[in-house]
């Protein structure tokens, strides 16, 4: 009885712990940053937030735990991807003049 | 009934958080900018249908939220990749 009472409010906890992230990573959002410091806080976010809360539903439903598992998976490979592949992608460089040791443009 | 209150205060704050990045999205003219806000919006509303899918205890809408996760970021890199290459052209 109180074992279950712990699980589940362990698994409010991580879920209000991912709701933390979400907010916190998504005020950044809202406001005048470059891309790269929004997608920074933003990845940070979603990505753990979101891992955070699915433990949370992973902790109320054990039996459910292989598409949840699947869920967490693809969430750490995915949004980790998307996120070097959002950066890369935003940031304009030159060929002509960029220098791939230290990642600048030279003079 | 205190388990039902939780539960609907989860999905409240959950959908709360996904109005910033629609805001964001509408608000916002540079095209990376508003790519991110949405992209933002894709992890979250498919985090926020396997909540509901646990919550109701439905296997089948949990399939569709685990399927967004797996391949609907695939998409959004390969839009990220168009939208380079239109800008160096």
């Amino acid at each position: 009885m109180i074992g279950s009472m712990i699980v589940d409010i362990l698994g409010y906890a991580l879920i209000g712990l991912g709701i933390f992230f979400w907010f916190w990573g998504t005020s950044h959002l809202v406001g005048r940053r470059s891309v790269l410091f929004k997608l920074h806080s933003l990845s940070i976010s979603d990505t753990l937030g979101s891992m955070a809360i699915i433990a949370g539903l992973l902790l109320k439903l054990p039996r459910e735990w292989p598409l949840l598992l699947l869920a967490i998976l693809s969430l750490a490979m995915w949004n980790t991807m998307l996120g070097y592949v959002l950066a890369y992608c935003s940031t304009t460089y030159d060929s002509t003049t960029y220098n791939p040791t230290t990642g600048a443009n030279r003079e | 009934m205190s388990e039902y209150l939780n539960e609907n205060v989860v999905i409240f704050l959950m959908i709360a958080a996904l109005l910033i990045p629609i805001y964001e999205a509408c608000r916002d003219v540079n095209v990376w900018q508003k790519m991110l806000a949405l992209a933002s919006v894709a992890s979250k509303v498919s985090i926020l249908i396997l909540v509901v899918s646990v919550l109701r205890d439905d296997w089948m809408i949990g399939v569709v939220g685990v399927l967004i996760l797996s391949v609907g970021n695939a998409g959004l890199m390969l839009l990220a990749h168009i939208l380079k290459r239109v800008n160096e052209a």
